[in-house]
């Protein structure tokens, strides 16, 4: 690859050991794959990896990371927490914000004046700069230092902070970007409008590995000797857990089925006392693990109605599991219409039809589930998504050199 | 089997799947199956629904119906100490026994003001509805009277 040779990814946390945030992941797969295919990838990140506190705990500097050249810098440690709630507080109610406040929302949020720093001296040795997710400070401010060479991968959500002017603003003065997927590339334009001429815009995604596992090595570990609905990722109201949680506990009393739920992953969710025994929290688990609960489950259920991609429900169908989401959830709705690997419900009683005909209908199940697992292979196979990626690279590396 | 199915996955089609799941919905929500408490508490946390379909109102305050008169029956007591275990659960049987009934009156209370709450969101629902269907028909009205 001669266009684009020197490549930085710019992100607020690198996805390293326990930081496995999916935007990381996305944005570090995104960059090895660059490295491995000819670029010189140089990713530039916080020190921080704690995603509430965000506090400084790694040492600043340059550093190698598995193949990547990697710089650290420190985030910016005077931020105004109150005045970047107050605002962030009225954003999410919907309310109309200032263009003052939302500058006071951005400047108080997450960001590194190093980082920026860095890039505005250094900028001239990075063909392209590539940074996302859209939603933080660092990201924004990055994006407005060179957005001639910048390819934003936005990870974007119908939210109401999508409607900032600021953000309508560096949607349109960047070189272009890398959607996750085709509803999240229609969002974007809804909001914002179609691409200039001169942009880059094209879905990218992210790839997947093929894996085997034992699909009965989870349950037999974990004692676990009944049908299992299983949820891997951050357990907080944005993500659908308390609709899971509530639909569970509906299900097991209209029907004489002893139904679990499985969560993998990180976060506090008080469990109501009629259903401790029967959700099995397993926090944060190996890769291994979380895959063998998905290949052993009766689906893999994500009621989240803001994913931009929907990493989790990918690996669920590479394991054969076939999805159930939410009908609102426009992504993953949208990978359940292409692959036909996964139903969607918009209400309790729909959701109660679906688990009970995976339940009556094993040939229903398997179906599904294949239909996903060859979705997959065929759209997240890296083989297919380096070339989109190579593609986008070299287009926005000849596009910022005109 | 058409065309356009075999290009997605040959043999099955999940948006086929899903109108058979909402058509056996609506055919048993006809019969009252889902006339059940529990359904509208499931609900509370799907209130995203209530922004983007029309049609969620509806079935919500259905639901809302089933479930504004407090539970006051009684309950089976878990004890999940082993120790003394059975001894609690008969003490605290006990004490619900000799209890409850000073209870009912805070719980009858309590359904005037669910039911009373809920009979001022159906008339407001319903005010709202009139009111934006007949502005609907003046807009239209107007229209076809400029063209």
């Amino acid at each position: 690859m001669e266009e684009a040779k020197h490549i930085a990814f710019v992100v607020p946390r690198l996805a390293d050991g326990s930081v496995v945030g999916g935007a990381e992941t996305l944005l570090r797969n995104l960059a090895e794959r660059a490295a491995r295919n000819g670029c010189r990838v140089t990713v530039l990140a916080t020190c921080a990896t704690n995603h509430y506190t965000w506090a400084n705990e790694l040492k600043p500097g340059r550093r190698t990371v598995g193949d990547l050249e990697v710089e650290l810098f420190p985030v910016d440690d005077d931020r105004d927490i109150e005045t970047f709630l107050a605002v962030q507080n009225r954003i999410s109610a919907g309310a109309k914000v200032s263009r003052e406040e939302e500058q006071a929302w951005l400047r108080n949020n997450v960001n590194s004046r190093a980082l920026c720093a860095h890039l505005a001296e250094a900028g001239d040795q990075y063909d392209v700069m590539v940074t996302g997710p859209y939603l933080f400070g660092l990201v924004y401010h990055a994006a407005q230092v060179h957005p001639r060479k910048t390819l934003l991968v936005p990870c974007l959500h119908d939210e109401p902070f999508a409607l900032l002017t600021a953000f309508q603003e560096m949607f349109t003065s960047v070189r272009g970007f890398m959607f996750n997927t085709e509803p999240e590339r229609r969002l974007a334009e809804r909001l914002y409008g179609p691409p200039s001429a001169d942009q880059v815009a094209s879905v990218v995604g992210m790839g997947l590995d093929d894996f085997t596992v034992d699909p009965e090595a989870f349950a037999a570990r974990r004692g676990i000797s009944s049908p299992y609905l299983v949820y891997s990722g951050r357990r907080e109201p944005l993500k659908g857990t308390p609709i899971l949680v509530e639909y569970l506990e509906a299900f097991r009393i209209r029907n004489e089925v002893d139904l679990k739920l499985v969560l993998t992953g990180s976060g506090e969710f008080p469990l109501p006392p009629a259903l401790v025994d029967h959700i099995i929290d397993v926090g944060f688990v190996n890769a291994t693990e979380k895959l063998e609960a998905m290949a052993g489950a009766l689906a893999f259920c994500h009621p989240s109605v803001n994913e931009s991609l929907g990493i989790v429900l990918l690996e669920a169908w590479l394991a054969g599991t076939p999805g159930i989401v939410h009908a609102h959830g426009e992504v993953l709705r949208y990978q359940c219409e292409s692959s036909n690997g996964g139903l969607w419900f918009k209400t309790y009683p729909e959701f109660e039809e679906a688990v009970l005909l995976l339940l009556n209908s094993p040939d229903t199940r398997r179906a599904l589930g294949q239909a996903g697992r060859d979705y997959v292979l065929r759209e997240y196979a890296w083989d297919t998504v380096e070339k989109r990626l190579i593609d986008s690279l070299n287009r926005a590396a000849q596009t910022s050199d005109a | 089997m058409n065309d356009e199915l075999e290009i997605n996955a040959p043999g099955v089609d999940a948006a086929a799947i899903v109108e058979e799941i909402r058509a056996a919905v609506e055919r048993k929500r006809a019969e009252g199956a889902y006339a059940d408490p529990c359904v509208a508490r499931a609900e509370r946390s799907n209130l995203t629904n209530l922004q983007n379909d029309d049609d969620f109102f509806d079935f919500y305050m259905s639901c809302l119906r089933q479930a504004f008169v407090v539970d006051i029956n009684d309950f089976a007591i878990i004890e999940r100490r082993a120790r003394l275990g059975k001894l609690l659960v008969i003490l605290k049987t006990t004490i619900w026994k000799l209890l409850k009934f000073y209870t009912y009156r805070l719980w009858t209370q309590q359904n005037q003001i669910n039911g009373l709450l809920l009979s001022a969101l159906e008339s407001a629902e319903q005010k709202h509805r009139t009111r934006v269907q007949a502005l609907e028909e003046r807009i239209a009205d107007l229209e076809s009277k400029q063209q």
